[in-house]
């Protein structure tokens, strides 16, 4: 091995290089040390020296400022509506070697890990309902099943916490682990996505093959890999990552984490279901496809009956919508006539990732005392008046805001987001504390912005303004129109 | 005990049960109400439901209360309401006059609000049961003399309400726990570098929907959004079915364990409310709430906004539809769909098959 790989050399014996082709990077000898996305870690924020006394003496105004503008990061993502892949077969792989003892995460790789993808795996169904996961470990240069690939979250939480009794021994196997991957994703129905999430703590895969026989494979059956390092970048995974994910840049398919909240951070981001390019055929194999679906209803039976699905007696169930048979539990396939039954509200817990919630604007002074609305319209909280300080002070920065806001034309009731976000916006915080729905012209505080955009995905004024209701039955599609013109019009812009 | 900064009234308040926010969205829809004007007029209905009102501020001296209009094209805050109506609310309380008036032009709906005039006036009147009562016979009546002829129609933007709702409780939940805890403000920065930092709901929340109208299947999306919402913060949405029939609101008491009832005699609105609505959720685990046997778990198609049991699911957005989509493009986001034989087999399909094949694999 070249001299250069010393200090990534050590910790493993001489066997293992023998009994394994050992790959490291894309070339012979070409690797890439961990100076890339891990070297920011080093760096120091100097959170203290954002924190400057307020006229009044003490530095709470800052403190609020700084809060809500962490808020509002959050907040601020992309809303454009997007196809995104929601009926997913995602297939986790967990390092399990040696590396995963280091204690570099609290209290360890290896347990960090398995706790967070106990998290990961509630989220994953909570976010994907109608989706399928799958867990496989690598150690001693091979590939195992945790979990074979189901849709029900408990049997991996289980499964999972049967690791614990274990301890990460010897090298991990990229290859085997992806050939199993391959495997189990080979039979996933064409309309799904084919997915591959690695958590990888180690610098090397210890290979029984090729490695790039099996990237070309993966891409082949469009599955796509996204990784999660541990330690530090290795080029293999980089490779990966890009030649299974050639439509999205790598620093959404390969990461490192820098800490515990950064790993759990990258970690809950795979749970978002993956954009699918237009061009969905052609590109990543996915094909869209119309699915017959039973919705059927919960019934309780004075005595007990036997399910077609396990032929237990039980009273409660659901009778499939076509042919009436019981069974236990949804979703499910109906044992006699073979119709996909589901609950409704499985589908539907998906549909804020298809219909976003946009992004409130700031509002400025000038806008809000245009306006004249003096509560929060969520919530009725009533709204801070402007600071009579604010108009005296010639200098300050809200002043400049102000001046160039009402240099917008007055005439024009909505004038353009562009200008508005370029005036008031300050981190995306509000010099006003009011943030303005452009649909209904609703003004919001920051608590119900957050909350409306996180959590409820509706507008609270949009939902409740006069004729949303107008469009009758005659009409049709309601708000899925709306969204739908949003859509087009966002595309086209 | 801890005499730290004398606070005794703090540690008296930790031994007290949490107080309850109960919100409740009162389903004003015109036409429904006239139509059950012979069994039960509105009047009565608000009668009973501020004695109910009554009887929850009356359990817990920091019990709350919040009541929102699902009015027929809009939802509408009628208590609290805004400031500067609170403002004029204080000075009516004092100066009755104004206030008389006000209820006096609810006679046009009813004849029962002679008694509410009367007794606004009493002073052996519980201030905040009075408050509470003033506040929203005005904003009634207020909303009703804003509603144009056209816009009434059958049905009622529930959405709206319970969105409205949930951003009121979580408001008053970030406010509670403000409050209590000091711990909260100490650290303002740790909030918000937790990924899900939904407060942990000290103030004990729920919702209470009195329903006259059904079909709410224009409503679909953000009424299941606001159904998550709530099964993620463990709001109970319980449902008081005077009339109609929703299988939305059926599914939403369901998913987030509140009570569904269907009122067989709607003139016992009350006895339905105090037996079945008032304890709370930390002393419904002692009771035996009344259960609904079956649920209706159908959806809404996107098309026609018919309710189905059977429909065609895009598999890129999950739209639902009643029959496959004309010239087999979904209507929702364009893709043109394969319709073979309705469709490869969804997910829970391919399972039983993978394990098989993973087997002999290994
Ligand atoms: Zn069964
Ligand atoms: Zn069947
Ligand atoms: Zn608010
Ligand atoms: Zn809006
Ligand atoms: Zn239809
Ligand atoms: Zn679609």
């Amino acid at each position: 091995m070249a001299e250069s790989d010393d200090e990534y050399v050590q910790d493993i014996s001489d066997e293992d290089i023998e009994a394994h082709q050992v790959t490291r990077g894309a070339g012979a000898g070409s690797r890439v040390t961990g100076q890339g996305s891990r070297g920011a870690g080093w760096e120091v924020t100097r959170t203290w020296e954002n924190v400057v006394e307020g006229a009044d003496g003490t530095i709470s105004s800052t403190v609020e400022g700084l809060l809500e503008a962490g808020k509002r990061k959050r907040l601020l993502k992309d809303t454009t509506p997007l196809q995104r892949g929601i009926i997913r077969h995602l297939l986790l792989v967990l390092d399990l070697s040696n590396a995963m003892s280091d204690k570099d995460l609290r209290p360890t790789r290896y347990l960090l890990t398995l706790r967070y993808t106990i998290n990961f795996i509630t989220e994953f169904f909570e976010q994907n309902p109608i989706s399928q996961l799958g867990i496989i470990g690598t150690r001693d240069g091979l590939a195992l099943t945790i979990s074979s690939l189901s849709g029900n979250p408990n049997d991996h939480i289980s499964n999972i916490q049967k690791l614990h009794e274990q301890e990460p021994k010897g090298q991990p196997s990229l290859q085997n682990a992806l050939d199993m991957a391959r495997a189990a994703l080979f039979h996933a129905p064409t309309h799904t996505t084919r997915e591959v999430l690695i958590l990888f703590g180690s610098l090397l895969s210890s290979d029984p093959g090729d490695i790039h026989a099996t990237i070309s494979a993966l891409v082949s059956s469009h599955i796509t890999v996204t990784i999660i390092g541990l330690a530090a970048q290795v080029a293999i995974c980089l490779t990966l990552a890009t030649r299974t994910n050639p439509s999205l840049p790598p620093s959404q398919t390969y990461n490192v984490a820098l800490n515990e909240i950064h790993y759990r951070d990258l970690l809950m981001r795979a749970t978002t279901p993956p954009t699918t390019p237009h061009s969905t055929t052609e590109r990543s194999g996915v094909e869209s496809s119309l699915l017959m679906m039973g919705f059927p209803s919960r019934i309780v039976d004075p005595s007990p009956t036997l399910c077609a699905c396990h032929s237990r007696p039980t009273r409660g169930g659901y009778l499939c919508s076509r042919c009436s048979s019981k069974v236990c539990s949804l979703p499910t396939q109906c044992p006699a006539c073979g119709l996909t039954l589901i609950l409704s509200t499985h589908l539907a817990r998906s549909y804020h990732h298809l219909f976003p919630l946009r992004n409130w604007r700031e509002v400025t002074w000038a806008r809000a005392n245009e306006s004249g609305q003096k509560v929060c319209f969520g919530c009725q909280a009533p709204f801070p008046e402007r600071p009579a300080s604010l108009r005296r002070q010639s200098t300050s920065g809200a002043q400049n805001h102000v001046r160039m806001s009402l240099a917008t034309p007055r005439s024009q009731p909505h004038p353009p987001k562009a200008v508005h976000t370029s005036t008031a916006s300050k981190d995306g915080v509000s010099e006003s504390g009011r943030y303005e729905c452009e649909n209904c012209g609703r003004f919001f505080c920051i608590d119900c912005d957050v909350f409306a955009h996180e959590v409820v995905h509706n507008c609270p004024g949009c939902q409740s303004r006069e004729g949303i209701l107008t469009s009758g039955t005659g009409k049709g599609v309601g708000q899925t129109e709306v969204v739908v013109e949003e859509m087009t019009g966002e595309t086209a812009s | 005990m801890n005499a730290v900064d004398g606070s005794d009234h703090y540690n008296k308040t930790s031994d007290e049960p949490p107080p309850s926010l109960l919100t409740i969205i009162l389903d004003t829809n015109a036409h429904a109400w006239a139509l059950l004007a012979p069994t039960l007029p509105l009047s009565a209905a608000i009668a009973n439901l501020l004695v109910f009102i009554n009887a929850h501020l009356a359990f817990n001296n920091s019990n709350k209360v919040a009541i929102i209009a699902s009015h027929t094209q809009r939802a509408e805050f009628l208590y609290p309401i805004p400031s500067e109506d609170d403002s004029r609310q204080a000075n009516g309380s004092t100066h009755n006059g104004a206030q008389n008036g006000l209820d006096g032009d609810m006679n046009m709906t009813d004849g029962n609000e002679a008694n509410y005039a009367a007794t606004a006036d009493d002073a052996n009147h519980y201030r905040p049961f009075r408050h509470i009562q003033t506040t929203l016979l005005s904003a009634m009546s207020k909303l009703y003399k804003t509603t144009s002829p056209e816009s009434l129609t059958p049905t009622t933007s529930i959405a709206g309400a319970l969105t409205l709702a949930l951003t009121y409780i979580n408001k008053q939940s970030i406010a509670f726990s403000t409050t209590t805890s000091s711990k909260t403000n100490a650290d303002p920065l740790l909030a918000p570098s937790d990924p899900n930092s939904i407060q942990p709901a000290t103030l004990n929340p729920r919702i209470l929907i009195l329903s006259v109208s059904g079909d709410l299947a224009h409503q679909y999306i953000p009424i299941m959004n606001t159904i998550f919402a709530c099964q993620r913060l463990t709001i109970p949405i319980d449902i008081c079915k005077i009339a109609g029939d929703s299988v939305f609101l059926q599914q939403a008491s369901d998913a987030t364990h509140g009570t569904y009832i269907a009122l067989t005699h709607p003139r016992g609105l009350l006895q339905y409310l105090m037996l079945g609505f008032l304890p709370d959720q930390s002393s419904r685990k002692y009771l035996v709430p009344p259960t609904a046997v079956g649920v209706d778990f159908r959806a809404a198609c996107f098309c026609h906004r018919k309710v189905v049991d059977v429909g065609f699911v895009c598999s890129i957005c999950l739209s639902i539809f009643c029959s496959p989509p004309e010239g087999a493009v979904c209507l929702t986001c364009g893709t043109y769909l394969q319709l073979g034989e309705y469709g490869g087999k969804p997910a829970v399909v391919a399972k039983r098959k993978k394990k098989r094949k993973k087997g002999a694999d290994e």
